[in-house]
């Protein structure tokens, strides 16, 4: 038996969600990341933070120490396969590296599974949806697309290693860690929350027995929890705060941590009588030598008010934080993600 | 430089400034400093937005939502041009309401009207069909213009991918409801008459695709939707004729697009594309508001050469703490440097394909964020 410690103590709790008695909590083993053993981590944030970037050094990361990782990547965009310099990963999916492999959830492909399972036969299917009208139209009034979306990600969840597959079956998994690169924040929201509205509209039948599966599933907070990204801006940061009160409030989906993408380097204050007498050379100088003092000026300017902003994050939300560099590597690629990963190890 | 057409005067030309662009580029910021100079300028103004995440309320300086028309009290800011203030008002879509009242205008009686409002259905698909956000964006638009109340509505798009969408969306929208309605509920060729909607009126035909959807809706479900299906089909005339009237209000004289881009290598393709799409669909594009470009660094020394030792900052053999505060601010400065000349790039070739005969404004990325009017009016002088 390892040490009980009050739960509200540790980092990554949320308050209201607690399963079983809520007070005491087994540490077996010392220090846990924040996603801990968790199945399912969806990364989410607002568009152009580098969610794609962080799902990608999540999955290295995680594929290094071992676990054989699955990255789902919801938006279509194949961002994946451009940041680790592959063909498309598609629908069927396609190994990234040692232990790594990623898939591209397109809300149609989702869908088509989907129904295509549910009609029985592939050829009814394409009879009835195959119709630039009617697979809109119940598409839109049931919020199919959503629905199938998320929901594909529980039947990857469900692959076991032997090719079984289903709710109930046994054995070691296919993929031991699944991250999902989630569309932006709006959207996600409205695709996490797509099972319960699906179950709210329903109440009954084929469609409600599945949305809840899944909702069940994305509410564990054993098994599946949100990673928040954001950049060290003021927008971004105050979407981050809204996106964690609906998903701790709304949705009771665990929140594991927020990571501060594209830190600004720190910018150590120099020696005051020495930066002066930089500052003498420049002013004497002028042209390049004061624009260098100048940006030397701002770059500070910059990191001290991102450093607020982490601040208001941390004071705010009170879940586990890290920061990752930015980067002036362009093109991102495989060097960068090989360097987040590194500094998401240190995640505690 | 060519000359150009002022920003201020498209403005102040036109009754309608729709803003497009890709998502984070700062429509909204855009949207609402564009408003607030043309309420300074003695126009009666208001701005809409679509934007769920308050920032509007945000930007304006304002506690709580926007879902009704809220005026903007302008007290204490600057008079522009010398002319008196006008009016700046705000509103946020609120998409399910716009949708309530096309409901309560199209519907015939008040029968049709509660069938379609108390349906479950009725309530998802306003919230989820694709289209259906800018179909109201558009519908509340042309309201607003009709009702006389104001010179000037500046509209902020969607963040949709695709500019055209928000052009194309309501009519696809409609025409996806209008033909899966008909293909669904309707045997043979006659048309939908009846009052009551259900399964009991579908030929042979519909029937057995019925049969099939209950596999996997379950039957409930599936009479839900056609009790909505059936009272809805009483509106789509109305409403497609009204999507048109729109579509000709946005391809008239009266209304300028103006593209908001962000200086970034990805922004260039994405504005492009931005561009070319709504040449297609009939607008014309009047101004592009090119935002958060980094205020340069070296006004005066771009022609001499970058060398740190020519420009004083010397090396010194028997000072190492110099040495290293030299190469640190070095350093950062042809980092800095390297951003710039990679924005600069980017906003040259944005110019050089799309800029002839647009109203060119480059707003400089601001340290600190807009949060009130006060921060907000900082940007007028860089939007005339």
């Amino acid at each position: 038996m390892g040490r009980q410690v009050k739960r509200d103590s540790l980092p990554g709790y949320t308050p209201g969600t607690a399963q079983g008695s809520g007070w005491e909590v087994l540490l077996s083993k010392a220090p846990m990341s924040p996603i801990g053993d968790h199945r399912i981590v969806i990364v989410l944030g607002k568009g152009g933070v580098g969610k794609s970037v962080v799902a990608g050094a999540l999955g290295l990361q995680a594929a290094n120490s071992g676990q054989k990782t699955l990255i789902a990547e919801m938006n279509g965009q194949e961002t994946q396969a451009t940041l680790w310099e592959r063909p498309h990963v598609g629908y069927e999916g396609r190994t990234l590296c040692e232990g790594l492999d990623a898939v591209s959830i397109t809300p149609a492909a989702a869908v088509e599974e989907y129904l295509v399972r549910a009609l029985k036969f592939r050829a009814l299917y394409d009879l009835v949806f195959r119709n630039r009208y009617i697979e809109p139209l119940m598409n839109g009034i049931l919020g199919l697309s959503d629905l199938c979306s998320i929901g594909k990600v529980m039947d990857l969840e469900w692959h076991r290693r032997s090719g079984a597959f289903g709710p109930d079956s046994q054995g070691p998994y296919r993929h031991d860690l699944i991250v999902v690169d989630a569309p932006a924040t709006g959207h996600g929201l409205a695709m996490l929350r797509s099972p319960q509205a699906m179950m709210e509209i329903t109440r009954v039948g084929p469609l409600f027995q599945n949305a809840k599966l899944i909702r069940d599933l994305i509410c564990d907070h054993e098994k599946c929890s949100v990673v928040l990204v954001t950049l060290p801006e003021e927008l971004p940061v105050m979407e981050t705060i809204e996106a964690a009160a609906v998903l701790r409030d709304q949705l009771q989906i665990k929140v594991a941590g927020v990571i501060v993408n594209a830190m600004p380097a720190d910018q150590p204050s120099p020696d005051p009588k020495r930066w002066e007498e930089l500052q003498r050379v420049a002013d004497a100088s002028g042209g390049h030598a004061a624009a260098a003092v100048e940006s030397v000026r701002r770059a500070e300017r910059r990191r001290r008010r991102a450093e607020k902003l982490v601040a208001l994050l941390e004071r705010e939300l009170n879940l586990p934080l890290l920061e990752l560099p930015e980067l002036n590597h362009h093109p991102l690629g495989q060097t960068s993600l090989g360097e987040l990963a590194g500094i998401l190890e240190t995640w505690t | 430089m060519r000359a150009r057409p002022a920003l201020s005067d498209i403005v102040d030309s036109h009754q309608v400034i729709v803003i497009c662009g890709t998502g984070g580029v700062g429509k909204t910021t855009v949207s609402a400093a564009l408003a607030l100079g043309a309420a300074l300028r003695g126009k009666r103004t208001l701005v809409m937005t679509i934007d769920p995440a308050k920032r509007l309320a945000n930007a304006l300086g304002i506690e709580g939502h926007l879902n009704e028309v809220t005026p903007i009290n302008l007290d204490g800011l600057p008079e522009q041009q010398g002319r008196p203030r006008g009016q700046l008002d705000a509103v946020m879509l609120d998409s399910k309401r716009t949708w309530d009242e096309v409901v309560q205008r199209f519907s015939r009686d008040a029968e049709t009207r509660d069938r379609i409002l108390n349906n479950p259905y009725y309530q998802r698909a306003a919230g989820t069909l694709a289209g259906s956000q800018e179909y109201m964006a558009m519908e509340k638009l042309l309201q607003l213009h009709r009702s006389g109340d104001y010179d000037l509505i500046v509209l902020d798009t969607p963040p949709t991918r695709n500019a055209i969408d928000f052009l194309e969306a309501p009519s696809r929208m409609i025409a996806i409801l209008q033909e899966g309605i008909l293909r669904w509920l309707i045997p043979g060729e006659g048309r939908f008459s009846s009052a009551r909607a259900g399964i009991i009126l579908f030929g042979k035909g519909q029937q057995a695709l019925f049969r099939l959807f209950e596999r996997f809706t379950g039957a409930e479900v599936l009479t839900g939707i056609a009790e909505f299906m059936g009272a809805f089909s009483n509106l789509l005339d109305g409403m497609r004729s009204r999507a048109s009237e729109v579509l000709s209000l946005l391809q008239s004289e009266q209304v300028a697009f103006v593209l908001v881009a962000s200086p970034r290598r990805l922004a260039l393709a994405e504005a492009g594309h931005f561009h070319e799409r709504l040449g297609q669909g009939g607008v014309s594009v009047r101004g592009l508001v090119l935002n958060r470009v980094r205020p340069p660094l070296d006004a005066g020394a771009q022609t001499r050469p970058m060398d740190a030792e020519a420009e004083g900052l010397t090396r010194r053999s028997d000072d190492a703490e110099w040495n290293a505060l030299v190469e640190r601010v070095w350093a950062t400065y042809q980092g800095e440097r390297r951003r710039q000349l990679a924005e600069a790039q980017v906003a040259d070739e944005l110019e050089r394909q799309f800029g002839r005969g647009l109203a060119w404004v480059e707003l400089p990325e601001k340290e600190g964020a807009i949060h009130d009017l006060e921060t907000l009016t900082a940007l007028l002088p860089h939007l005339q």
